[in-house]
């Protein structure tokens, strides 16, 4: 599910990215550039009138679709992914328009629809466009985070930063761990280049000068919990930071604590998880996993290079594919592998003796939120008294309790969902025609309760799910014990 | 066991100090049950042992319970008692001015814990005499000193009546008379009933109450074979299972199934290998038809039915089975009447932390 830790492989794509990232960046700057005078305008407008503004920059809009849909449409953000817009453009050349903009709206829908007025805009968009209504996308669906590139950067955002928002919104980088330590990485630089400005402290300062890189990098991607947690703990040692300390001092030492943190919370973990997960898979064993994990990748190849005989079952779905990235890791490890979809999962999960996996964040009821796909699998596995196994480090857990895969969620990138697909089959025949009645969405995530996870295993132990409730608390305490004596001591 | 050589000279004393011998002397009290006996063995272990380092010390304990475990096929509930009392030691405060001052501390500390712990059973048949109503009838597997203590409580002041399975291969000999003359001396009425007719009784029974071996931290419990069928039996039943473990009991343990138990091994279950085919046709081991005692005429008891399973047989049979958590109504121990969620919350939270 995840991608490999970004030090090491994520370096390609990074560098790749890096390119990219400046070159839209410079893209981006100057946007920020642009806007910049209409918004301190904006700012000394009483309400009705910044909503007048905002109705007539809307129209402008839509009567600049009417006239050229061939420059994407009403989209004033076109310059973030030109290339899909030519491509559903000319994807269809009988009706050059109308895919066009149907193609686009579930993108700009959840885009417009996080800002203030987003409803608006929508109906008055379609209005402008035929005044079919029946173009409206489904509404429930609107409040899934849909990833986009950052398009105008508010504030004083850090290069690394807008790379990474960018390597996020791309899927570039996937998957709790990666995404938190890439976060951490990208936050280490900051404070690096950070100065504390005159008549004022790092301790209290720096904050405020994270908040908008946090921000930028939710509205790239919504946050993951393994970032929020990470993040919280960064701004707890942040506010603990001694005062009179000089200021390299302090920035070094907290890039030495988000170190720790990365060693700690993420690698180390993993290899006991490595361990205790190592243990409960046997000589003979067939192991059933769905999509990709790091966690359960490196389970499968210490036990593989323990000597054990094993063989994996990789499930995988669309639209993401992402266990291929796993099967050739295994394949080539020379652990035997099946590989299937999970529409035919009903026909093996009889031969499965355990299932791995993988976990985005768990919650304190015990519920694992994960890759859209793991709650089928595990309730097919409990089905088939299969027990199932969720490899998962402490600090993903939240305090939280999800009660649904529905109320939070996000959409998988619809953009070629059907590339991967083999190229016997003819690509036409398998493409849905983005007509006006047709949306295609793909949450990315759901939630597997806790009745169906027979134990999750983490650095601290092998435990039930319903129990981990207790696991936070005391590794909460002792940050909270920490902190407390911090305070007592100034 | 190693080498003698001089450095090691502690270890090696420590190792010379018989602890199976401490072990099966302790265990002969009637009272003490398997992970106390290991505990105060390993006790012991510590007053001979002349270990200078707590490292050495440590090391000494891991050797002397991995020769006690070695000892015995179903080291289950030994291990849960060496587990205990070495995370005991390592984790107990240093203040005393000597290493010598310590180790003394440590055996007067096991040897208190051992003593409080044989009050436990009292408290656990206190807890459990609430859930017994006047006029039960109470089913229970096997022997186990806890649910003895709690059904004589319980007939001291209510009137129950007590169904006791046969509880095979364990049961056998020794055991079943135990329970069920220990209840029948008391005057508790009680029926021997047969392990496969434990579905026929279940519809008369009030309550399950099993004894157990282990306490695992999915909340499940290691019990002697046959506490799980009877545990689905009563959740079918809906039938409430009422397990008692004392809380030396509880065990780091995570059984995924039955073959995830350490006592399982590949011999557990396999099918015999039978030498030709002609032979299968003349005595096939396991065919019902097959006087098996006319194998055996002189280890047989001449009671027994020539029906009975061989030595051989019973030695592929599991010892002991693991009941999953959702099978069993509530846990009595001394730290309090648990819900199976709550015994792993107790158990993560004394490990996990």
């Amino acid at each position: 599910m995840s991608a490999p830790l970004s030090e090491t492989k994520g370096s390609g794509p990074a560098a790749g990215g890096a390119s990219n990232a400046q070159a839209n960046t410079n893209v981006l700057e100057g946007n920020a550039e642009g806007q910049s005078e209409p918004k301190r305008r904006q700012k000394n407008m009483t309400r009705a009138q910044r909503r007048e503004l905002q109705e007539s920059q809307r129209a402008a809009k839509a009567a600049d679709a009417e006239k050229g849909g061939e420059r994407g449409g009403a989209k004033g953000k076109s310059t973030a992914k030109p290339s899909e817009a030519h491509r559903s453009a000319s994807g269809a050349p009988g009706r050059p328009r109308r895919p066009t903009e149907s193609g686009d709206t579930p993108s700009r829908a959840t885009f417009t629809s996080s800002r203030s007025a987003g409803r608006d805009a929508r109906d008055s968009t379609y209005g402008g466009d035929d005044g079919n209504t029946q173009t409206r996308g489904l509404r429930i669906f609107s409040h899934f985070g849909l990833p986009k590139a950052p398009s105008n950067v508010k504030g004083d955002i850090h290069p690394a930063i807008i790379r990474l928002g960018l390597q996020f919104s791309t899927f570039r980088i996937t998957g709790a761990n990666a995404r938190c330590i890439a976060t951490l990485t990208a936050f280490k630089t900051v404070i690096q280049d950070y100065s504390t400005p005159p008549n004022t402290t790092l301790s209290r300062h720096l904050m405020t000068h994270l908040n908008p890189q946090i921000n930028h990098l939710v509205t790239a991607r919504p946050m993951a919990v393994s970032m929020g947690n990470a993040i919280r703990q960064l701004k707890l040692e942040i506010s603990n930071s001694d005062i009179d300390m000089p200021e390299q001092d302090a920035k070094d030492l907290l890039c030495r604590k988000i170190d720790n943190y990365i060693r700690d919370r993420i690698i180390f973990a993993d290899q006991v998880i490595q361990d205790s997960a190592g243990q409960k898979l046997r000589d003979g064993d067939v192991i059933l996993t769905f999509a990709r994990s790091s966690v359960v990748e490196k389970v499968l190849l210490r036990a593989h290079g323990d000597g054990k005989r094993i063989s994996v079952i990789v499930v995988d779905s669309r639209p993401m594919l992402e266990g291929k990235h796993l099967l050739s890791v295994l394949t080539s490890a020379g652990i035997p592998c099946t590989y299937l979809l999970l529409p035919a999962l009903g026909s093996v999960i009889g031969q499965a003796s355990t299932v791995l996996l993988g976990a985005h964040s768990l919650h304190a009821d015990g519920a694992v939120y994960s890759r859209a796909g793991n709650a089928l699998v595990a309730m097919l596995a409990k089905t088939h008294s299969v027990p199932v196994l969720v490899c998962c480090e402490t600090y993903k857990f939240a305090e939280s309790v999800i009660l649904d895969g529905f109320t939070k969620n996000e959409l998988a990138p619809t953009g070629d969902i059907f590339r991967t697909l083999p190229s016997v089959i003819r690509r036409d025949r398998l493409t849905l025609d983005p007509s006006p009645n047709l949306e295609i969405r793909s949450p990315l995530y759901d939630l597997t309760p806790p009745t169906n996870i027979t134990a999750v295993v983490t650095e601290v132990g092998i435990i039930p799910p319903n129990s981990i409730s207790s696991v936070p608390l005391t590794l909460g305490r002792q940050a909270t014990y920490n902190s407390a004596s911090v305070f007592d001591g100034v | 066991m190693s080498v003698p050589s001089s450095p090691v000279d502690s270890l090696r004393r420590a190792s010379q100090f018989d602890i199976n011998g401490a072990y099966r002397r302790i265990l002969a009290d009637e009272k003490i049950s398997t992970p106390l006996a290991a505990i105060l063995a390993l006790t012991e272990l510590i007053e001979q042992s002349n270990a200078g380092t707590m490292f050495e010390l440590v090391q000494a304990l891991h050797e002397g319970a991995e020769a006690l475990r070695k000892q015995y096929r179903n080291s289950i509930s030994i291990n849960a008692g060496c587990e205990l009392f070495i995370a005991f030691v390592t984790l107990f405060p240093h203040e005393s001015a000597s290493f010598n001052d310590l180790k003394i501390e440590l055996v007067k500390q096991g040897r208190e814990y051992a003593n409080e712990a044989l009050s436990y059973r009292e408290k656990i048949a206190q807890q459990a005499l609430g859930f017994i109503k006047d006029g039960s009838v109470i089913l229970t597997h096997s022997y186990s000193r806890v649910v003895m203590q709690a059904l004589l409580l319980a007939h001291n002041q209510k009137r129950i009546s007590v169904y006791v399975t046969e509880a095979r291969p364990r049961g056998l000999g020794l055991d079943r008379v135990k329970t069920q003359e220990a209840l029948a001396t008391a005057g508790i009425p009680c029926t021997v009933v047969l392990d496969s007719a434990v579905a026929y009784v279940m519809d008369k029974v009030d309550l399950v109450l099993v004894g157990s071996e282990a306490v695992v931290e999915s909340g499940g419990l290691i019990n002697a074979v046959g506490s799980n069928q009877m545990a689905i039996i009563a959740k079918a039943a809906n039938k409430p299972v009422y397990a008692m473990a004392e809380s030396y009991k509880f065990h780091r343990l995570f059984p995924l199934s039955q073959y995830d138990l350490p006592t399982h091994t590949s011999n557990v279950l396999s099918f015999p290998r039978q030498p030709a085919r002609p032979s299968v046709s003349k005595s096939f081991p396991s065919s019902p038809i097959k006087p098996t005692a006319q194998r055996h005429p002189s280890s047989q008891a001449t009671f027994f039915s020539e029906y009975q399973m061989t030595p051989e047989q019973i030695r592929l049979n599991p010892e002991v089975d693991y009941t999953r958590p959702d099978l069993i109504s509530l846990v009595f121990s001394d730290v309090g009447i648990l819900t199976p969620e709550g015994v792993s919350q107790y158990l993560v939270g004394m490990f996990a932390g």
